[in-house]
């Protein structure tokens, strides 16, 4: 596919907008703005407009603010990881990836100020020599929260705007005008000299290196929230790598959906391929397997040692009153995915996005599952207690996909959705030569004499 | 003049005009090459390539762990507080923080050093647009009055080539 | 130091409320109204739990004060984000209300479940604000509040004891509950003194300590005979 195809097809969502784009801004545009005021109004009437109550002190809040920030790995995953073992099919894939991940991470690090009693004191997590003679509690699980969540968010947004630079420069030299002059600025005065292309790859490669790690340890931390308690079922040394695995695999999903929008409405039919589709979806299959194998190690344990308030929480969950959730979340995470991704007759990009949406709906239900049981039935009979959401929260909680939709319409807007000088560099799925030589005979790699 | 360049469609007549302007007497550190993605399978596309980049993000790494340890350690002890009968400065917990400004330092240090060794924000000397097209520039900026005409050759010598003078 | 305690006998509790009222009344806690009282919004620093036991016509009811245990190995010191919860040097868990910023990480984790968060802004109906303690603070909203050991009352008498110059005797200091009780079930004092009433009943055959098995270490000692 020659050059000027590929820099048409993929700058064409940036210089032609249709009434379509104004439409998805504007509704969801609404129900964020809805969101908005109804925070306001939690703000204002007091934190009692919600449905938390003694003893369950957590509820829709922290489940979203576990979500996004386990929707946040899709990123990671399939840009740092598939990048450092050399995975040439991620290359049209890395940019969505590395949105979802950044704008779901904006997304979840809002809800710690959210959920807070007095959230205009939130800055108070930020370590600085403040006039009360006070730090913040470096031994506290919410601060490690803080830290975690901003170096990922740092290391994130800087991992997805460093490869940006180029695509800038590409639009920059197609535009005119007003869009010609910011994004000659956005650019920053890129040129593509080999000393350029080399220092951006070796920026690339050590952040791939260091995002991975940080990413494991990001949702660890958010996993110690729940198991530094000493709440039935929370304390458990397996949360670290369950909420880790499971972040992963809601990332996917995120992905696959992602994906199969910006393929249909973008019309890119020609760059996301079913074979990037299949690839995904055999990591769904895998991470489904994972989360299984994880569910398994915890519920066999728990039952195992068969302790009355841990046991308790266990029979709520998979008999009493919230059985209707959790079978709901085996189906989404476990059932649908292996069947549909198991068998490849149905690994097409429909039963790709079939399965994502389970897996969606099952992991919100699980982080639900995680925080609202145990914190009911804890130790003390006389302190049992339930949950019912309030439409505050409700709200809040819908308008964090509307929020997610809305940044990503805008992202696609305004930057290339896939990475044109990553795609032009790999070799093509359907030829298997660089992209830029298209159908043009072998690949000619003389290495001339030095 | 501000520069002299060839734009050439594809890596080999790149390589080739490249070469020539070596025959020709111009040193690596004068010849501008560009290109819409790197281009790793030819020479050309390694000069320049020797970086300290992955030392710098160690060392920015130390300095956060520097950092993290020094904040940990001097809050902690100054202003010590019994929580849950931990020890004032216990270890496992601070652990965490001290990974994850480690963790920080590197990424800071590495883009910091990107935009200061690629220069990202400077202004360039010339650029033609045509590169976004996929064509490869290669040429001199600021040459001599004396070799232009030379250099012109140089780079006209391959087939293909389009010839621009700013 | 003094190391503040307390006991709990529960062969004489009663189950009247009178250390729940006073508890009220010393710390100015508000009520919330029948509606937000049933949505679990109430705030009862001690709490009475009532437990039947055995089967019809053989019942029996047990009553259990419930207050913050002020743990020496207490899970909600350490998740604190601002340290607006932590071990002061007398054994109490203090919540310093100024440093909360309500992540309500705390009351999570306390295995009694003896934390409360202010939903709303306190409000007492005319005249009940002429009743408020002028010692103690009123919490705004979004922050937690528990159980203190009185600790207005530990300071007043030991800043009292120390302008005269001597040490505190037992008895002296109580808590507004112990203060209240008919039934003298609830006794405070300085288990440090191996001589105070609390001490001796918390070594009595009789006392065990609440979900002691979490390893809180709890600092209250419920005494029963059916042990």
């Amino acid at each position: 596919m020659p050059h000027s195809r590929i820099n048409n097809d993929l700058l064409r969502p940036l210089f032609q907008t249709s009434w379509r784009f104004y439409l998805l801004v504007g509704i969801f545009g609404s129900i964020v703005l809805a969101a908005l005021i109804a925070w306001l109004s939690q703000a204002y009437f007091g934190f009692g407009v919600t449905g938390i109550a003694w003893p369950i002190y957590w509820g829709f809040y922290v489940t979203n603010f576990v979500f996004w920030i386990g929707i946040s790995h899709a990123g990671t995953l399939i840009s740092a990881i598939l990048r450092l073992v050399d995975a040439g099919w991620r290359r049209p894939v890395t940019r969505c990836a590395e949105v979802i991940t950044v704008f779901a991470l904006m997304i979840g690090a809002l809800f710690p100020i959210i959920h807070l009693g007095r959230p205009w004191l939130a800055f108070w997590l930020f370590p600085y020599p403040s006039e009360r003679l006070i730090w913040p509690n470096f031994r506290s699980p919410l601060v490690w929260d803080f830290f975690a969540i901003n170096t990922y968010l740092t290391g994130s947004v800087l991992f997805l705007v460093l490869p940006m630079i180029p695509d800038f420069a590409v639009v920059r030299d197609k535009a005119t005008g007003l869009r010609k002059k910011i994004y000659g600025i956005l650019a920053l005065g890129w040129r593509g000299t080999p000393k350029q292309w080399h220092r951006l790859e070796s920026a690339m490669s050590i952040m791939a290196v260091a995002i991975v790690p940080v990413a494991v340890s990001v949702h660890t931390i958010v996993s110690f929230d729940f198991s530094m308690a000493p709440v039935p079922m929370w304390q458990t040394t397996i949360f670290g790598p369950y909420f880790v695995a499971g972040a992963i695999f809601s990332g996917i999903a995120g992905l696959l959906i992602a994906m199969a929008l910006l393929r249909r409405f973008l019309h890119l039919q020609e760059y996301l391929l079913p074979i990037h589709f299949q690839n995904l979806g055999k990591l769904l299959l895998v991470m489904a397997l994972l989360w299984g194998y994880f569910v398994f190690n915890e519920r066999l344990v728990t039952y195992y040692g068969n302790e009355p308030s841990e046991m308790a929480v266990f029979w709520r969950t998979q008999r009493e009153s919230f059985a209707p959730l959790y079978w709901t979340m085996i189906i989404g995470n476990f059932v649908l995915p292996v069947v549909l991704m198991g068998i490849k007759y149905f690994r097409t990009i429909t039963g790709c996005v079939i399965a994502s949406i389970g897996v969606i709906v099952g992991m919100w239900l699980e982080r639900f599952l995680i925080i609202v049981p145990s914190l009911g039935h804890k130790y003390l009979p006389y302190s049992f207690g339930t949950y019912r959401p309030q439409p505050v929260e409700i709200i809040i909680a819908i308008a964090t996909f509307a929020a997610m939709t809305l940044l990503y319409v805008l992202f696609a807007k305004f930057v290339p959705i896939i990475s044109i000088w990553e795609l032009k560099t790999g070799p093509s799925e359907r030829t298997g030569l660089p992209h830029h030589l298209g159908h043009v005979g072998p690949v000619v790699t003389d290495r001339p004499r030095p | 003049m501000k520069a002299i360049y060839g734009l050439y469609g594809d890596g080999m007549s790149a390589q080739q005009a490249v070469n020539r302007l070596r025959a020709a007497g111009v040193a690596d550190r004068e010849i501008v090459v560009m290109s819409s993605q790197p281009m790793e399978d030819y020479e050309f596309g390694h000069m320049d390539s020797r970086t300290r980049i992955w030392w710098i993000a160690c060392l920015g790494g130390l300095i956060g762990m520097a950092t993290a340890l020094g904040l940990a350690w001097l809050t902690e002890v100054s202003w010590p507080i019994n929580v849950g009968g931990l020890p004032t400065f216990a270890w496992w917990p601070n652990l965490i923080i001290i990974f994850e400004l480690t963790m920080l330092g590197a990424i800071l240090a590495t883009v910091v050093t990107l935009a200061v060794t690629a220069g990202l924000g400077r202004g360039s000397s010339f650029y033609d647009p045509a590169v976004s097209d996929g064509k490869i520039l290669v040429g001199v900026a600021n040459p001599p009055e004396a070799s232009v005409h030379e250099l012109e050759s140089a780079l006209a010598a391959i087939h293909g080539a389009q010839i621009k003078m700013i | 130091m003094p190391k503040w305690g307390m006991a709990a006998d529960l062969d004489k509790c009663t189950g009247c409320g009178a250390c729940v009222t006073a508890c009220h009344a010393e710390n100015n806690i508000s009520t919330v109204g029948a509606d937000q009282a049933a949505r679990g919004r109430a705030k009862h620093w001690i709490r009475v739990e009532r437990y039947w036991e055995g089967e019809f016509p053989d019942v029996r009811l047990k009553f259990r004060p419930v207050m913050c245990q002020h743990c020496d190995n207490a899970p909600c010191e350490p998740v604190c984000p601002t340290y607006a919860s932590h071990h002061t040097d007398d054994g109490l868990n203090a919540q310093v209300y100024n440093r909360c910023i309500g992540t309500r990480y705390c009351a999570n984790a306390c295995p009694y479940n003896v934390r409360f968060f202010d939903f709303f802004n306190p409000s007492w109906e005319k005249p009940l604000h002429l009743q408020l303690n002028p010692d103690v603070s009123l919490r705004e909203v979004g922050v937690m509040e528990k159980c203190t050991f009185c600790v207005q009352r530990i300071k007043a008498t030991t800043i009292a004891a120390k302008a005269e110059g001597r040490e505190l005797k037992d008895g002296e200091v109580n808590t507004a509950c112990a203060q209240a009780c008919p039934a003298r079930a609830l006794v405070f004092g300085d288990l440090d003194d191996p001589e105070s009433e609390v001490s001796r009943l918390s070594r009595s055959s009789r006392g065990s300590k609440l979900l002691e098995d979490v390893g809180t270490k709890p600092k209250v000692t419920y005494l029963s005979r059916g042990n």
